[in-house]
């Protein structure tokens, strides 16, 4: 969201600027010459002299702004992906530092173990705050000896995340199922 | 940095002003205020006549107040596409206040990549200073190999790297922060 909000922040800044800029040479043009320099306004207040409220140009013009105003309250409200887990204190002492894991390394070392695990082929690890999700492909295509692998894939998570030493380590969800070909 | 956060209170307060306008307008035109404001004209209302009204002199006050929005809209601009969070050069102070040292940012940071890309199980590392010069806090990203001994490699990485970090600026409480990650692929190194 904050590369999205940097993009955003650009273009609402350029916005202003050529908005505020147009409306000072209008202003000043206006008074010089009674007439207009760049965008031609008369039409838009003509219209707005024609227009009721009721109008259904108006009641889109309205439909529009929520919705935009809604995605943007929502996106910008709506709490950040964790991209760090914190270490737990350090057996070295060391003072002041503040050690983690990233999202995407924590991923790597959980993917890492569970493929070791006999047995399993492939696996994908989706880590959120407090739950790591894990979709193992088996070798076997036996959905029972799949099945059986479910234990030792949790296992080998949780023995991953113990040598971690998490702060607090996420929970661990397993789904494994057979080689489909 | 990139002022995110004024980015984002930039960001809510059009969302809220998107709303309002949008629920504002909307009002009026099913009727919420009247059917005599719904079918009344668009200019026909207490803004559009004072601006009718007193055109002669609120004209030039908006030209005024754009010139200043415009100006505020080309700092935040610069902001955006120039500022940084890293700091400038460092300035360690002698303890007899008689002279101080200069310390290239890079200097450091260069240094402490090198030792700790130098460990055997970490394939990359980067660091960079960030904050205020007279205040700084030490940020370090390394790679750990997905063999590697994670436990050990961060006990060596606190007590070695960052320990001779913290001795080099003479601030062995320097504020720092340690992200380890897993990497499958020592990075390419020109020497």
């Amino acid at each position: 969201m904050r590369l999205i909000n940097r993009v955003l922040a650009a273009l609402l800044s350029l916005a202003l600027i050529a908005v505020s800029l147009l409306l000072i040479i209008e202003v000043i043009v206006d008074r010089a010459s009674h007439r207009t320099a760049v965008v031609n306004w008369h039409t838009a207040y003509h219209w707005a002299q024609r227009n009721t409220w009721a109008a259904g140009s108006i009641r889109v013009i309205c439909g529009v702004l929520i919705f935009a105003g809604l995605v943007l309250l929502i996106a910008e409200l709506k709490p950040a992906r964790v991209s760090r887990f914190t270490a737990g204190p350090a057996e070295s002492g060391a003072s002041a530092i503040d050690t983690a894991y990233t999202r995407r390394g924590l991923a790597a070392a959980i993917r890492s173990a569970v493929t070791a695990v006999d047995g399993v082929r492939s696996s994908a690890v989706k880590v959120k705050r407090r739950k790591v999700r894990i979709a193992a492909i088996a070798s076997a295509q036996d959905r029972a000896a799949a099945r059986s692998l479910h234990d030792p894939i949790a296992e080998a998570a949780r023995e991953r995340l113990t040598a971690l030493k998490l702060r607090r380590a996420p929970s661990v969800s397993v789904r494994v199922s057979p080689r489909s070909r | 940095m990139h002022a995110d956060r004024t980015n984002r209170t930039m960001m809510l307060l059009l969302a809220l002003l998107l709303i309002a306008v949008g629920l504002g307008a909307g009002a009026a035109s099913i009727g919420l205020y009247g059917t005599h404001t719904q079918h009344s004209l668009l200019m026909d209302n207490p803004t559009g006549h004072f601006i009718g009204a007193h055109g002669i002199w609120l004209w030039p006050v908006a030209a005024v107040a754009g010139l200043i929005i415009a100006l505020l809209a080309l700092r935040w601009l610069i902001a955006l596409l120039f500022s940084t969070d890293r700091s400038g050069d460092l300035v360690i102070r002698s303890s007899s206040g008689a002279g101080h040292t200069t310390l290239a940012n890079g200097a450091l940071t260069d240094a402490v990549v090198e030792e700790i890309e130098g460990y055997r199980g970490v394939n990359t590392a980067r660091a960079r200073l960030i904050g205020d010069r007279e205040d700084p806090e030490l940020v370090v990203t390394a790679g750990l190999d997905e063999n590697a001994d994670f436990t050990a490699l961060r006990q060596r990485i606190e007590t070695e790297a960052l320990t001779h970090a913290r001795q080099a600026l003479g601030n062995m409480a320097l504020p720092t922060q340690l992200d380890l990650t897993l990497t499958t692929k020592r990075s390419a190194r020109v020497t």
